[in-house]
């Protein structure tokens, strides 16, 4: 009974572990980045545009090395504040027209950097 | 003062700073290779007949454990330092500041509904033991001269679960899907809301209420049967965790909590996918409605698939088709603990030693009266992330074993002989889909 039972059980194994690679493989493709950071040396470069309330980039994912820089251009029609949720928390007080900051991360992890008012995620930062 | 201090800040997306990396695709990919070969590994060389009985599982525990574990002193011990640590964060609750630094919101989010994982798995049903409401509701009993225990109606069987699991919707919707979660105002109305339920509820319906109802007894309870733990007629008794495991009692509800409680922690990981991060911001309303169809159907997706595989097998008059999904729910829960484990392992380490500095200034005055605030948090853990990451996928690994191993003891107790292979493969698929799809958000998230 359970001989027969497994052999019946091989096409299904088949078809989920086929499925199972099959998800693995798609995942090869990366979140499309509307805006592609600049790696010059040391440093990371993204540009921040806020117009109207609305932000771009829209929660894009960055790769950034620790303790690697990041330069952010930041343009603004109004000032603003962005928060860096890194442990512990930064801070990138923004006028209004277009201003850098620097900030780094000294510890691998997901830091979202997030305006708030409107609430609104800017960018994940994947720090390895 | 905790590093968070920094301006106070009030964080749109709960408690923390940075979150855990993306596991690699490679160990999440060996994650799932190996919870499919664990899973048929156990189908074919499974025992064929049922080893767990309730009634008979366990060795007795030595005679001075049993009078130490079960004596008036410990009890009163217990309550009494659960009241104080209560009523010390309530202090800092209604008296300390609105900001990150409050120990109350560390307290509730992470060491009150993340450590409570740990405290069980380890002491056994740890919350029911020092529940304030509990506490607060033997005290009224005492001064009303009700009998301990007894409320003015006996509580409805056929409620079983099903309050608990709306508390718990309750609590993850507040933690992950309200944009205020992290203010001081809305988290002390919940709590209050919460604590004027429960001591309704118990004087309505007794302490039994407090079993079936509390969202954190019931919580805490059912992953204290992956302890070593157990009482039978009474007598105290250490079980391996899977004899144990087995000993849960199927309510009405159960299925619901279960799924709460996983469909909750998997939408904790989705919601920050980028992905979904750019839909939800992408639309013109706040995301609170998206979020919380999404948390729906996380909850409602992982009841349903559960109540399916479990339903599609074959039975003989002795078993009610409609009573299996909540037989099998306790199979569950060690895959719940292994992801919980993954989740929040970080998180639990990382802001429970900061909540600990933190509870040394209650009131954010610059006090020290624990002695711990000028401690500083060890970051070891997020400097090592392919040792989380590893962790990680050895603890859903390790919880699927034991989901896998109870699913088919339960399948062999319950299922009538020629059913029982093909019985329990519906869930069986069901189970490593929970597996993948937890190792996929972690992997995606």
């Amino acid at each position: 009974m359970s001989g027969r039972g497994l052999a019946r059980l091989v096409p299904l194994a088949l078809v989920v572990a086929v499925s199972l690679t099959a998800c693995g493989g798609g995942d090869d493709a990366d979140p499309p980045a509307s805006t592609q950071p600049a790696t010059e040396g040391d440093s990371v470069a993204l540009t921040v545009t806020r117009e109207g309330g609305e932000f771009t980039p829209n929660g894009e994912r960055v790769e950034l090395g620790v303790d690697q820089t990041l330069v952010l251009t930041v343009t603004a029609d109004e000032a603003g504040d962005l928060h860096v949720h890194s442990t512990p928390e930064q801070e990138i007080a923004y006028e209004e027209g277009t201003s850098e900051h620097e900030i780094t991360i000294d510890r691998p992890g997901v830091v979202e950097v997030e305006s708030h008012e409107p609430d609104v995620v800017v960018l994940q930062l994947e720090v390895r | 003062m905790g590093p968070l201090s920094v301006g106070g800040s009030i964080s749109a997306h709960g408690l923390g700073g940075a979150k855990d990396l993306p596991i690699p695709a490679e160990l999440a990919i060996a994650g799932a290779v190996a919870a499919l070969v664990i899973s048929f590994t156990v189908l074919a060389l499974a025992w064929r007949e049922p080893r767990y009985d309730a009634a008979t599982s366990g060795r007795p525990a030595p005679a001075w454990l049993d009078r130490l574990v079960s004596s008036r002193v410990l009890a009163v011990v217990a309550r009494v330092l659960g009241m104080a640590f209560f009523l010390y964060v309530a202090a800092a609750a209604v008296a300390g500041k609105d900001s990150l630094i409050n120990p109350f919101l560390g307290t509730f989010y992470v060491l009150l509904w993340v450590g409570l994982v740990p405290a069980s798995l380890l002491l056994g049903p740890f919350f029911k033991a020092v529940s304030p409401v509990r506490t607060i509701s033997m005290l009224f009993a005492k001064i009303s001269g009700v009998p301990e225990g007894e409320g003015l109606y006996a509580y409805p069987a056929r409620l079983g679960y099903w309050p608990a699991a709306a508390g718990l919707f309750a609590f993850v919707w507040l933690e992950l899907v309200y944009p205020h979660s992290t203010d001081l105002g809305p988290v002390r109305l919940w709590t209050a809301a919460y604590l004027g339920i429960m001591l309704i509820g118990s004087a309505v319906w007794g302490t039994t209420f407090l079993a079936r109802a509390d969202p954190f007894e019931v919580y805490s309870s059912l992953v204290a049967k992956l302890s070593i733990w157990g009482r039978r007629q009474g007598v105290l008794v250490l079980r391996s965790p899977l004899a144990n495991l087995d000993t849960v009692v199927p309510r009405p509800g159960l299925v619901a909590v279960v799924g709460v409680l996983f469909g909750s922690t998997a939408f904790d990981s989705f919601r920050e996918s980028s992905a979904w991060l750019r839909l939800v911001q992408s639309m013109s309303m706040s995301r609170v409605l998206p979020d919380t169809l999404a948390l729906i159907t996380f909850s409602l997706g992982v009841a349903l698939v559960l109540t399916v595989a479990t339903m599609a097998t074959g039975v003989t008059s002795d078993t009610l088709r409609r009573a299996l999904p909540d037989l099998f729910a306790h199979a569950v829960v060690p895959i719940i603990v292994g992801y919980i484990a993954a989740h929040y392992l970080t998180y639990l380490v990382e802001y429970g030693q900061q909540t600990l500095i933190q509870l040394s200034d209650p009131l954010s005055r610059g006090d020290d009266y624990l002695g711990t605030a000028d401690l500083q948090v060890n970051y070891w853990l997020s400097m090592h992330p392919t040792f989380v990451a590893v962790a990680k996928v050895l603890a859903v690994a390790l919880g699927h074993v034991l989901g896998v191993v109870a699913a088919h003891d339960r399948a062999v107790k319950l299922l009538p002989p020629r059913h029982q292979l093909t019985g329990q493969l519906p869930l069986l698929v069901a189970m490593v889909g929970f597996t993948v799809g937890g190792l996929y958000l972690l992997f995606a998230a």
